[in-house]
């Protein structure tokens, strides 16, 4: 169809004609869209990042023996340790399970004196001596340490001090099988401490389906994290969206004034169409078709862009690039020819012009 | 001359200009909106982050190892040392006093517990968990404490551990009353209203716990009954205990004026390496830097040089994950404006490039009347300052009304308009637009007007 060739040709000509006009439109399309798509995708995975960045924060769930009698420690059978659910949503908990008993502690196996302290046997297993003790009692990461209790052994070589400001700094912790044997409980343990990631949601989820499983332990969210997590989250969250919401859309705005700007530049164009007999609605239709190949090209080249600047972006804030989500794609350029067209759209006003007064230079 | 020609050109075409303009100023919109709220709202995420409570513990230097299993310390109550109470207002004379949000003293002991008053009760026949004790814990509920300086400081459990919910209220300082954990409470049917009493026991069974006996004496004598007027929910061992106000603690454990635990709760900047470095081997210059520094280590520093004898630990697993988190989210946020800056600038500067290439016309009829290409370029960058200058206080205006909101929205408090943010939005709209009509005024100038004219 001529008709069809012609309007391409048009376009072409339209688009070629400046170079530096379409550079200039391109650039401010491009990078509204460029921005778009890092915001988008960042979005998406830095919520997602946060709810594992919170795991830094150690354990938020405990399951312990349901307390019959409050001065006597209970324990649990070591076998819910394998019927834990090892993910949530696709992330690992991690679980840790403890047998708490008093011990003594010393140099040597044949002790002249003891102290008392309290033993974690822990599982996984290791050998750690909390600050607190070891300065009071000179330990160091290689030395030998023996925990007795009723005439029975263990010994085990220290492989770290630990420093958390909170009991273990006046713990000893041992592995789990020694403390069993040291305690004489085998197969049984205290509680396990599990920190599982995920929005507070999930976490929430994650407890209930616990609790059904496990209808005789005493499973609860350590709510000093759980609770502070929630609330952070939810701030930091929508402080995030809030944000990228904002700067999305004065960039729409900004870069739609940027094209009005340019299409407002046309007027000799359209006036010179309409004086060769072109009907308003056709040339109107030649720009906003002009706008919307425009907005295609800077949408792509933008969204190229700007997922490339989120994968970088992530790298720079979270040490992992982030994941690029192919949703975002489409929308970003979808989006960016929105804009575009609704930039090109105040040509609509031009169908009012009268040609002859552009040609002499007027408005 | 020049100035005429300015006005003129805004004159003749004001809506170029008005939709040059308000591309500017909604870019330095994005701009200060981005700017100012990243720069204001590290501060209040630190504070948010005081949900997760104290992060600094003070305990007695000398003391003995804690043997506590389960919520339930194995040591006799006078074994070990204790803390003047009288310390702790200089709490708040240390230089970092603002970032002490609060902090709550801790006397822990395990007594007998029973039901009803001494005076309807004369023997003590009630007794609730015959073979054990429960935990006591004395502590402040929402305490004030009178400053040296004269002002007051109203502190306590509540502020250090945001997380206990207590259903009912707080005991008030003075008078007979008691909080008791959801639990103990559930076991023993406990309720709001209802009276208990403490008491220390001679020898208890299946421990080594030995109340002493001036504890003992005090309780006899009748004054360790209490009205239970809440129920607090922790999620820890506290819920199967009872908590008493500090001092009614002091005198059944006979430890008057004394603590054992103090829970501190600061506003910290997240620590960097060389916030992590031991004071004792720093320069004098790098001390000074350091202690002007929120660390938490270094507010555990100075809270240890106003409290004698006192350990003062950084609980590692609230400062770090704190820290950890904060700087990530500040980066986070850092990075955003970042983007939005560089969005901005790219689309005023296409914007500002576009209002100078339309005008091809005008530079070629400037020339071709004898104006030298300094001249035109000086006459472009003078409009294009002016429309930064205005585009960029009306982007500026709207910035901060819009972080006013994202920031009374999800803080409940707006951020300070700063004049800084001004400085640099301003300075910023005049760079993007002079560069971004740069590169067309300098093709401007090598044009040869006579083409332009006939509109080649």
């Amino acid at each position: 169809m001529p008709d069809r060739r012609m309007f391409w040709r048009i376009i072409r000509g339209l688009l070629g004609a400046n170079r530096g006009r379409l550079f200039v439109i391109l650039l401010a399309l491009g990078a509204g869209a460029a921005v778009t798509a890092a915001l988008l995708n960042l979005q998406v995975d830095a919520k997602r990042r946060l709810t594992t960045e919170f795991r830094s924060l150690g354990a938020n769930v405990i399951i312990a023996a349901r307390n019959a009698n409050p001065g006597e420690p209970s324990t649990l059978s070591d076998e819910l340790l394998q019927e834990i659910p090892s993910t949530v949503e696709g992330q690992r908990v991690s679980a840790t399970a403890f047998l708490y008993f008093l011990g003594g502690m010393s140099h040597s196996s044949t002790p002249k004196d003891s102290t008392a302290v309290v033993v974690a046997g822990k599982s996984p297993a290791t050998c750690t001596v909390g600050a607190r003790l070891a300065a009071q009692m000179g330990f160091h990461v290689q030395d030998e340490v023996w925990v007795e209790n009723q005439n029975r052994k263990e010994s085990c070589h220290v492989t770290a001090i630990d420093s958390t400001g909170g009991a273990e700094d006046d713990q000893i912790s041992i592995p789990l099988d020694a403390g069993q044997r040291l305690a004489n409980q085998p197969g049984r343990i205290s509680l396990i401490q599990l920190s599982v990631p995920g929005t507070p949601t999930a976490i929430n989820n994650y407890i209930s389906v616990l609790q059904q499983k496990f209808p005789d332990a005493d499973v609860r969210p350590i709510r000093q994290f759980t609770e502070a997590e929630a609330k952070i989250y939810n701030r930091i969250s929508g402080l995030l969206t809030a944000t990228v919401a904002v700067v999305l859309v004065l960039t729409a705005l900004c870069v739609m004034a940027a094209m009005t700007n340019v299409a407002m530049e046309r007027k000799n164009d359209v006036g010179l169409m309409k004086a060769i007999g072109g009907a308003t609605r056709r040339v109107l239709r030649l720009f906003l078709a002009e706008a919307a190949l425009l907005g295609l090209a800077g949408g792509i080249l933008g969204a190229t862009a700007g997922i490339l600047l989120s994968i970088w972006l992530g790298k720079a804030v979270f040490g992992v690039a982030a994941r690029p989500r192919l949703i975002v794609y489409p929308v970003s350029v979808a989006l960016t020819i929105l804009v575009a067209i609704a930039g090109a759209y105040p040509l609509r006003r031009l169908a009012s012009i009268r040609p002859a007064s552009i040609f002499r230079g007027e408005a | 001359m020049f100035l005429r020609l300015v006005t003129d050109s805004f004159r003749r075409r004001p809506r170029h200009k008005l939709l040059t303009g308000a591309a500017l100023a909604l870019g330095m919109a994005v701009a200060t909106a981005a700017l100012s709220v990243s720069l204001d709202v590290g501060d209040r995420l630190a504070g948010e982050f005081r949900a997760l409570g104290a992060n600094l513990l003070v305990t007695p230097q000398a003391d003995s190892l804690p043997l506590e299993i389960g919520g339930v310390d194995y040591r006799p109550v006078n074994a070990g040392v204790y803390l003047p109470e009288s310390d702790l207002p200089k709490l708040k004379t240390i230089f970092w006093h603002n970032n002490i949000i609060g902090f709550a003293p801790i006397l822990e002991f395990t007594m007998g517990l029973y039901r009803g008053s001494p005076e309807t009760h004369p023997k003590y026949t009630g007794q609730i968990d015959a073979n054990s004790e429960v935990s006591v814990i004395g502590t402040w509920g929402e305490h004030s404490v009178r400053t040296p300086d004269g002002a007051t400081f109203i502190t306590g459990v509540e502020k250090t551990n945001p997380w206990w919910h207590v259903q009912g209220r707080w005991f008030s300082e003075n008078a007979k009353e008691c909080v008791v954990g959801q639990q103990l409470a559930k076991r023993q049917g406990l309720k709001v209203g209802d009276t208990i009493s403490l008491r220390g026991q001679e020898i208890a069974p299946k421990s080594t716990t030995v109340i002493d006996d001036e504890g003992l004496r005090i309780s006899i004598r009748g004054n360790a009954f209490f009205v239970v007027q809440g129920l607090v929910s922790t999620g820890g061992p506290e819920e199967n205990a009872v908590l008493i106000p500090l001092e009614a603690a002091q005198q059944l454990a006979g430890k008057l004026g004394q603590y054992r635990q103090l829970y501190v709760s600061a506003v910290t900047k997240p620590e960097d390496d060389f916030g992590r470095r031991d004071p004792a081997t720093m320069k004098p210059d790098e001390l000074e830097r350091w202690s002007c520094s929120p660390y938490v280590s270094s507010i555990a520093y100075s809270i240890k040089q106003v409290l004698p004898g006192a350990d003062v630990r950084v609980i590692r697993r609230v400062a770090e994950g704190e820290g950890r988190v904060l700087t990530r989210v500040r980066t986070l946020l850092w990075l955003v404006t970042f983007a939005a800056l560089l969005a901005a600038a790219l689309a005023v500067g296409a914007s500002s490039a576009a209002s100078v290439i339309e005008r091809r016309t005008e530079i070629g009829l400037m020339k071709a009347l004898g104006a030298g290409s300094g001249m035109v370029g000086s006459l472009l960058a003078a409009e294009q300052l002016l429309l930064a200058v205005v585009g960029g206080g009306v982007g500026y205006a709207v910035g901060i009304l819009l972080a006013r909101l994202v920031g009374e929205k999800i803080f409940g408090a707006a951020p300070q308009p700063s004049l800084l943010v001004l400085l640099v939005i301003v300075g910023l709209a005049a760079v993007v637009t002079l560069l971004g009509s740069a590169l067309p005024l300098r093709r401007a100038s090598r044009y040869e007007p006579a083409p332009i004219l006939r509109g080649e």
